[in-house]
């Protein structure tokens, strides 16, 4: 599914890429190669299939400890122990867009200088370089961050294939282990025991026989 | 006793049993104004991208959400204590009658004027008359006069059970040593059915109340025959 971004958001980085900046070892990110050069091509077309194993696998790739925390805090004090760079998760958190954090810590001498150029006044920056300090900075663009999955796809297929699945069980249970249903079950017996409820008047306030019209000897309308 | 697709209690035929129907609609209505509040709240939070991750307090609408419901316990409970309090009051019962929960079946005594005892078991599914109900039919009903306050005193010979007719209003424990007391009071003539409502045993589905009610003549033709 292709994400529609604005012209002026950096281009997506591929899939392979975020596991380099991602520093598995739990050591802190190591460089973040320069990332102005990816294509435009498979990026974002992955099924989410795709897309959910390599959360999964990401998530495997962590170490417990730092790496959980960062989940579910991005930019938490308590990351800086770890070394763990705040969007170390597939699904940056929405609700905390601007970790304290930069995403990529390890600079090479290129984007130091950058960076340095950074302390001047920003209109001296080309298109190219704001793109190349934003990506130092964050991990996805808020485009990227919040773009729309096909996981309840996967959700409701799996829901509706449970609920079929119970009512095989089900239907396999009435025809091999329930009992014979009792004689008060058939119709017969039924109209006999609604006729016996009515010529008793049970419930005549508000209830059943309340509803049944004596004179004409019907239900009322 | 109940019909098929019933939503609500059985129609009341004792004046306790009314004041409860309407205290349930009263209690049910409050119960659903919650809920509908509750469940709005829920689709509101779902729906929204807003997020808010910084609060540190918000006295006014805790206090809000304190005394509201204290305001509706308060409407809750009072109704409440009315129908406890009224059925207590005295009422001079004309009639005792005594009912022992066995396992698994009642027994009744009516000891004012004659020495009259009889069980009263359920009739099983196999041995119902065509139009019976299965599981609350009874060889001995218990006929008791109509639009008279009776005494029901209530007990055990083993374990618990406890003696429940809905459409009265009534469920009594029957506790093995001890003597509980009920009033009956029927404005209807009919049959009313009720059943054990503490587990006994195997059997204890299979214990079943039925309550004939007839004008006064019946019931003493009746205890007449059964003496």
């Amino acid at each position: 599914m292709r994400v529609t971004l604005k012209s002026w958001d950096p281009a997506p980085i591929a899939p392979e890429k975020w596991f380099l900046c991602l520093g598995s070892e739990g050591r802190g990110r190591g460089p973040c190669v320069g990332q102005d050069k990816h294509t435009h091509t498979h990026t974002h077309t992955h099924t989410h299939m795709q897309m959910s194993f390599r959360a999964t696998w990401s998530l495997v790739l962590k170490k417990v400890g730092p790496g959980m925390r960062g989940m579910h805090s991005p930019g938490s004090a308590a990351n800086s122990e770890g070394k763990m760079p705040p969007y170390t998760n597939y699904h940056a958190q929405r609700s905390y867009p601007m970790p304290d954090e930069p995403f990529c810590t390890e600079l090479n001498a290129e984007q130091r200088a950058l960076k340095e150029k950074e302390k001047g006044s920003w209109t001296q920056l080309s298109h190219a370089e704001k793109v190349a300090l934003y990506r130092l900075q964050f991990h996805e663009t808020f485009a990227e961050m919040n773009r729309r999955s096909n996981e309840w796809k996967t959700v409701m297929g799996c829901v509706f294939f449970f609920f079929g699945f119970t009512a095989l069980l089900i239907w396999w249970q009435r025809v091999y282990v329930f009992p014979k249903k009792p004689i008060t079950l058939t119709d017969e017996w039924k109209a006999q025991q609604l006729q016996r409820i009515l010529d008793m008047k049970g419930n005549p306030v508000q209830g059943l026989a309340s509803r049944w019209d004596y004179e004409k000897k019907e239900w009322k309308k | 006793m109940a019909y098929p697709f019933q939503l609500g209690l059985q129609d009341a035929t004792s004046p306790i049993m009314e004041e409860l129907l309407h205290f349930h609609d009263h209690t049910l209505m409050i119960v659903f104004l919650i809920s509908s509040l509750i469940l709005y709240i829920i689709s509101l939070m779902l729906t929204t991208k807003l997020t808010h991750t910084s609060t540190m307090d918000a006295q006014e609408v805790e206090t809000v959400w304190t005394i509201l419901p204290a305001i509706i316990l308060i409407l809750i409970a009072l109704p409440s204590l009315r129908i406890l309090y009224m059925m207590d009051e005295i009422n001079n019962p004309s009639l005792t009658v005594k009912t022992m929960g066995h396992q698994w079946y009642w027994s009744y005594e009516y000891t004012d004027y004659e020495d009259l005892n009889f069980d009263s078991y359920m009739i099983p599914t196999q041995e119902l008359k065509p139009g019976e109900l299965r599981l609350l039919e009874v060889d001995n009903r218990v006929v008791l006069p109509m639009e008279m306050t009776i005494r029901m005193l209530i007990s055990s010979e083993d374990v618990l059970h406890s003696w429940a007719v809905p459409s009265l209003g009534l469920k009594t424990d029957a506790i093995p040593g001890r003597l509980n007391q009920t009033t009956l009071m029927a404005m209807r003539p009919g049959l009313y059915y009720g059943q054990c409502s503490e587990i006994c045993g195997s059997n204890h589905s299979f214990m079943p109340i039925v309550l004939e009610m007839v004008p006064l003549s019946y019931f003493e033709t009746w205890s007449a025959l059964m003496v």
